[in-house]
């Protein structure tokens, strides 16, 4: 009996997605805050699962951004070279708010008496300028302790060269103070730029104790209720990790809610043969996008949370998949301005009050009453058919605004459901046309709560190859998470120049960090033929500060073409998403990249018995009118995804219905069902 | 097209060309190779339509917001449509004509056709690290003419019909002190602006030219409608303020700048008749660069929540007689023209503080506060330059205190240079980088705090240039809050030793192993100090902004 078990802690639902002999099933439960772990319980038993029989489990939750996000982290103290402790809360100095004179930087989470310095010093090479004086140390833990600190944060300059201070501090202090909870910027980031790794360092140690804390009840729960194995755990570059290495460096799971749909994509795509895609979330509040390229997915250290237009953010440089989010959901809001422009989004309803068509006090229309007003939503089956639509109410709302802008309800509406896809295509755009890649050569793949309803709008407008919903797209993080492979990147900033004669410059600058790799591996206990590693470098020409990932080539290639390889991988990089190429600059090499992957057994996907017809009558469920936006209402065909078999055809206009979504199909399209389930829309004829 | 159409595809239109602005400012962030463009972000970008009016625009500051829009209509009107061709890029710098700043900043424009009908133009303008002159970083803080502050380009082609104007090239590379950086930048900058035209191309080909083109006229009405809305919560009358500029790096001084604004229903007036005469020294900025502020005072108080185009500022009327320090003429040196333009702001601010508290703040520590330093890395004998403005403290407002070591209001994005980037690159240890300990500025809601920079130099024949404004004149305090506090920079020798202490010097010749100490002023506080919350006070000792004994004389505590 193998059963492989993924469990997505959301904050409304708890989903779980399990392997049994090839058969994949999903159950939802509610999460039960505080105490998360019961509502994953909540969910095995729900499904009938002996844990017992589990000999994988992992487990994506957002614990660690809840916990930055709401501010319940514990109390942190920082040490940071003598003269620099400031350095947190002078940040970059910058006002994104460009014209307002009352702009507030954000908040530090260390306050000022609570950073303190030790003397220390390295150079720009990492040399020892000022070996560590620890003689003051004691005095700093007697305050920190004396302010209740519960976790510390160490960050010193040029550590990412040279961690030996660093190290230095932590043995130290734990020797001083073995309970108190530390975690020093190299364990988390080894690239440039200090206030964005004090930045990281800070909230790593911020959510250390809860976030141990979450995953040792968790672990403890497992335990008690059968698990053999500990759970493996989500993290943000798009990989899983065993739970002892997340319990180190709890930080990498900031971003592992949002990545499970989009490793969903890219594991989907792999599954049916389809590798370059654009994977779209449409939740609530937001939709989400990211771009996967020959299967790849793109990880960033840029990410910076909480920043907005009008905001700076707090930077956390652990390696996240480059995720673009706009806040366009089903709850967005329609508005109009002073001066009679309708707007949608970003304030959203949220479930409380929610639609208008909820009944629960909303008085503001949203996309989600676009939808249904318009037909596209089922009234009947609102809200898998727990909510009775008030479609009245629906339409006084999309009335109101209509009678400012002197046209009729149902034209707001369908400006509503533009605007929303205009929102979303450029959000889209942001991540291909923005970095070369033309959207004619990818698949719009769309799951979350809305993404079927908007797809074929969006693929339409993108001229994208075509869409996919993909099953289980109601709980695409949870299903994602069962296909993928342990997953660790270390990112290291090291600068040369690149010349004809760099070859060993380049494969010796791996050595080091291939050696921890294995290391990393052995200790989780990975045996070495299942660890797998790919190089990166991230590159410029010499001068320019921002950089483009390249894919180091074979290394078996003599010198003089991985040389020559390596620079046209560059060059073309650099055209590709910045439109030129300067063929006789010098190439700096600035970072090096590896991503060392622990190959598990994945679950084999079993295909679906095929339809003993191309006919997908089978599955019809009835007609309804539809408002497609075009000059006369149309009669949609209705069909039941659970019906739809792999081999089935049909043409739009057409409504696709299942528990958690509904698929827009619009009249010039053509569906067709693939092998696992998933639906194919051709967006011409 | 139908009416139903009409209104929301226009809406939608209006997002995707106010989108292009952002996404050319990301484009040239990337590619660029001079730390002062990715890093501290000087520069603007944008498009315009036929006539040069702003459209869309990518800001990293505020202080571009007249340039752009104003150099396209000087090439409209020096250039005979018939020798304006699709893949051409005009250069342009001239400070005294529409479009320049001062010579550092150089705009690159670049008309934008469909059909052979030239629609729209984008258009950048980024300070470039060199651009030749007597000074290295080409801004003198002792130039008495323009022509010892670098190449003057007049509005030039250096790409016609696709094809670089390679004598133009040649000349700048001769002419500027580090001419890789240089021309990768100009590459850099005429690619971004590439990015701007397929983008509006596109959305003219998806939508036509006519919807198109009404969408822009929709658009530049929304930013005038929301700002006539804005007016009728403004406060109505005249308002006057004046201030000063202490010297301007020549020792002459003090100058004034005075302004009477105007807001009435339909429109905001800002007359700065009276001001001085231009300087001598580099500290003048012209006319175009007095509207740019303007437009950026305006944008703060007024806040219309609609994107930054022309229409937003239809109702802005910038009144000033030639020959001031505000409206300079050639060949006045502008080098530090971001002085005068800094003090033109905030004396509007000043103007109206009393009418608009939480809107506005107290004075600010006033100054760009940039520094050329300039000398070799020791291990490889390479000159460097390091051109670095700094962060400082913000004035207090209703509601708030001042914010502490933030660039100066108005230097919108720009972002500091990392301590870890500042030593790899250039011949410096950074021993310091903290909040001063000055407590100037108290009030009810206290100013914020400026910074303490020390840079240790590695090497001998170095020297440094500095362009720190408020040497001599504190930041005002509002509603007896008290003043902040002035910038300067120290210099020790080896020893500790203080050999010198200025706000603006040019060319200070610094050895190996001296010191220096880049100190920033605290913005002004508002309301009486001792109105202030104890639990505040309190917390500043605790977070050691101030001792015991000093919270005990100022704040009563």
């Amino acid at each position: 009996m193998t059963v492989r078990v993924a469990t997505d802690v959301g904050g409304t639902f708890t989903d779980l997605v399990y392997i049994d002999e090839g058969n994949v099933k999903a159950v939802k439960s509610d999460t039960t805050p505080p105490n998360f772990e019961q509502g994953v319980v909540n969910a095995a038993i729900k499904a009938d699962i002996d844990l017992s029989d589990v000999d994988f489990f992992a487990h994506g939750s957002t614990v660690v951004i809840n916990a930055i996000t709401e501010r319940k982290g514990v109390k942190t103290g920082l040490i940071t070279t003598k003269g620099f402790r400031d350095v947190l809360e002078i940040a970059r100095g910058n006002t994104p708010d460009i014209f307002n004179n009352t702009y507030q930087k954000p908040n530090p989470f260390v306050e000022r008496h609570l950073r303190l310095e030790i003397e220390e010093r390295l150079d720009y090479k990492g040399n020892v300028v000022t070996p560590i004086n620890l003689e003051h140390l004691p005095e700093l833990v007697a305050y920190f302790k004396s302010q209740q600190v519960e976790a510390i944060g160490v960050c010193f300059l040029h550590a990412y060269l040279n961690p030996e201070h660093e190290i230095k501090l932590v043995a130290a202090l734990k020797n001083l103070w073995p309970e108190i909870n530390v975690i020093s910027s190299h364990e988390i980031s080894a690239e440039w730029r200090e206030y964005e790794r004090t930045s990281t360092t800070v909230l790593s140690a911020y959510v250390l104790p809860p976030a141990q804390q979450y995953l040792d009840k968790l672990k403890k729960k497992l335990l008690a209720n059968g698990l053999k194995t500990d759970p493996f755990i989500m993290q943000s570059n798009g990989g899983i990790a065993t739970l002892k290495s997340a319990r180190d460096n709890p930080i990498t799971l900031v971003e592992s809610g949002p990545v499970g749909g989009i490793l969903g994509a890219a594991a989907y795509g792999e599954v049916i043969g389809d590798g370059n895609i654009m994977a779209l979330d449409i939740g609530g509040t937001t939709a989400k996008c990211s771009l996967i390229h020959h299967g790849e997915t793109r990880i960033t250290t840029e990410y910076v949370l909480e920043k907005t237009a009008k905001k700076a953010g707090y930077p956390i440089k652990t390696p996240v998949i480059d995720i673009v989010e706009i806040g366009n959901g089903g709850g967005s809001i329609a508005w109009i301005d002073a001066a009679n422009s309708l707007h949608v989004g970003p304030q959203s309803a949220g479930s409380t009050p929610g639609p208008v068509a909820y009944g629960r006090g909303g008085s503001a229309p949203t996309t989600t009453d676009a939808n249904l007003i318009t037909g596209r939503i089922n009234s009947e089956n609102f809200a898998g058919g727990e909510i009775q639509p008030d479609l009245n109410a629906v339409e006084a709302a999309f009335k109101t605004l209509a009678d400012q802008l002197n046209v009729n309800a149902m034209d707001v509406a369908h400006g509503v459901l533009n605007i929303a896809n205009s929102n979303m295509v450029n959000a889209l755009k942001l991540i291909s046309v923005n970095r070369g890649y033309d959207p004619r050569d990818f698949s719009l793949m769309a799951f979350g709560g809305g993404g079927a309803l908007h797809a074929t709008a969006l693929g339409k407008e993108l001229n994208a190859r075509k869409v996919i919903i993909p099953p289980f797209a109601g709980v695409f993080s949870a299903w994602g998470m069962l296909m993928i492979d342990l997953r660790r990147d270390y990112i290291q900033t090291h600068r040369f120049t690149l010349t004809d004669k760099s070859k060993n410059a380049v494969i010796s600058a791996f050595e080091h960090v291939i050696e921890k790799a294995g290391l990393d591996y052995k200790n989780d206990g990975i045996e070495q033929s299942k660890v797998k590693h790919e190089m990166y470098v991230d590159a410029r020409y010499s001068g320019q500060e921002h950089t483009v990932k390249i894919h180091v080539p074979s290394t078996e290639l003599e010198e003089i073409e991985f040389i020559g390889e390596l620079s046209e991988r560059f060059h073309q990089t650099h055209h590709q998403e910045y439109t030129f190429r300067l063929d006789g600059s010098a190439i700096e090499i600035v970072n090096i990249h590896l991503v060392s992957f622990g190959l598990l057994d994945k679950a084999k996907l079993e295909k679906l018995p095929a339809s003993a017809t191309e006919s997908a009558d089978e599955a019809l469920i009835g007609k309804r009118t539809v408002d497609f936006d075009s000059d006369t209402l149309v009669t949609a065909a209705i069909y039941n995804r659970e019906k739809l078999q792999p081999g089935m055809k049909f043409k739009g206009p057409a409504i696709i219905e299942e528990s958690t979504t509904t698929t827009v199909v619009l009249p010039e399209n053509r569906v067709e069902i693939d092998d696992f389930g998933g639906i194919h829309i051709y967006l011409r004829d | 097209m139908n009416k139903k159409v009409d209104i929301f595809t226009i809406e939608i239109i209006k997002n995707a060309l106010v989108a292009i602005g952002e996404e050319m400012f990301l484009a040239l962030k990337r590619s660029s190779k001079s730390p002062i463009i990715y890093e501290s972000l000087d520069y603007g970008i944008g498009v315009t339509d036929a006539k040069g009016l702003l459209i869309s625009q990518g800001n990293g500051i505020p202080g571009f917001i007249g340039t752009l829009d104003a150099g396209v209509q000087n090439i409209i009107a020096k250039f005979d449509r018939d020798n304006i061709y699709p893949d051409d890029v005009f250069i342009l710098n001239d400070p005294y004509a529409g479009g320049g700043t001062h010579l550092s900043d150089v705009c690159m424009i670049r008309p934008v056709f469909f059909e052979e009908e030239l629609v729209a133009w984008t258009a950048n303008k980024a300070h470039w690290t060199e651009i030749g002159g007597k000074d290295p970083g080409s801004y003198s803080a002792d130039a008495t003419e323009i022509y010892q502050e670098g190449l003057q380009f007049p509005g030039i082609k250096v790409f016609e019909k696709g094809i670089a104007n390679q004598a133009l090239l040649n000349l700048i590379e001769v002419n500027v002190r580090l001419p890789e950086m240089t021309l990768g930048d100009l590459q850099a900058c005429a690619a971004s602006l590439k990015v701007g035209e397929q983008r509006f191309l596109s959305v003219i080909k998806k939508y036509s030219k006519d919807v198109t083109l009404t969408a822009i006229d929709k658009l530049l009405e929304h930013g005038d409608l929301m700002v006539l809305e804005k007016f009728k919560t403004l406060p109505k009358g005249v308002f006057e303020a004046e201030d000063i500029i202490d010297e301007d790096g020549m020792g002459n001084g003090p100058f004034k700048v005075k302004v009477k604004v105007t807001i009435t229903d339909q429109a905001f007036v800002l007359d700065y008749t009276g001001s001085s005469d231009q300087a001598p020294g580099p500290i003048n900025c012209t006319m175009g660069v007095l509207i740019s502020a303007a437009r950026e005072v305006f944008m703060g108080i007024v806040q219309p929540d609609a994107p930054a185009t022309d229409g937003c500022f239809r109702r802005l009327q910038v009144i000033c007689p030639e020959g001031t320090l505000l409206t300079a003429k050639r060949p006045a040196p502008v080098s530090a023209y971001f002085e005068s333009m800094v003090c033109a702001a905030d004396v509007v601010r000043k103007a109206l503080a009393p009418v608009l508290p939480g809107v506005v703040t107290a004075g600010q520590f006033g100054s760009v506060c940039t520094m050329n330093l300039s000398g070799q890395i020791p291990e490889t004998g390479e000159h460097y330059l390091l051109v670095e403005p700094l962060v400082g403290g913000w004035g207090a407002a209703v509601g708030k205190d001042g914010e502490s070591g933030q660039f100066c209001v108005g230097n919108g994005e720009t972002s500091n240079i990392p301590v870890e980037i500042t030593e790899a690159r250039y011949g410096v240890m950074v021993e310091q980088y903290a909040f001063s300990n000055n407590t100037a500025g108290a009030g009810e809601f206290r100013g914020g705090n400026g910074v303490v920079l020390d840079y240790r130099i590695l090497s001998d024949d170095a020297d440094i240039s500095s362009f720190f404004g408020r040497g001599i004149t504190n930041p005002w305090g509002i509603n007896e809050g008290e003043e902040g506090s002035c910038n300067y920079v120290q210099v020790f020798d080896d020893q500790g030793h203080e050999k010198t202490r200025f706000s603006r010097t040019s060319r200070y010749p610094l050895k190996k192993g001296d010191l220096i100490r880049l100190v920033t002023g605290n913005g002004g506080g508002w309301g009486n100090p001792n109105k202030r919350p104890k639990a505040k006070v309190l917390a500043d000792i605790k977070n050691g902004f101030i001792s015991e004994r000093d919270a005990q004389s100022i704040y009563g505590i």
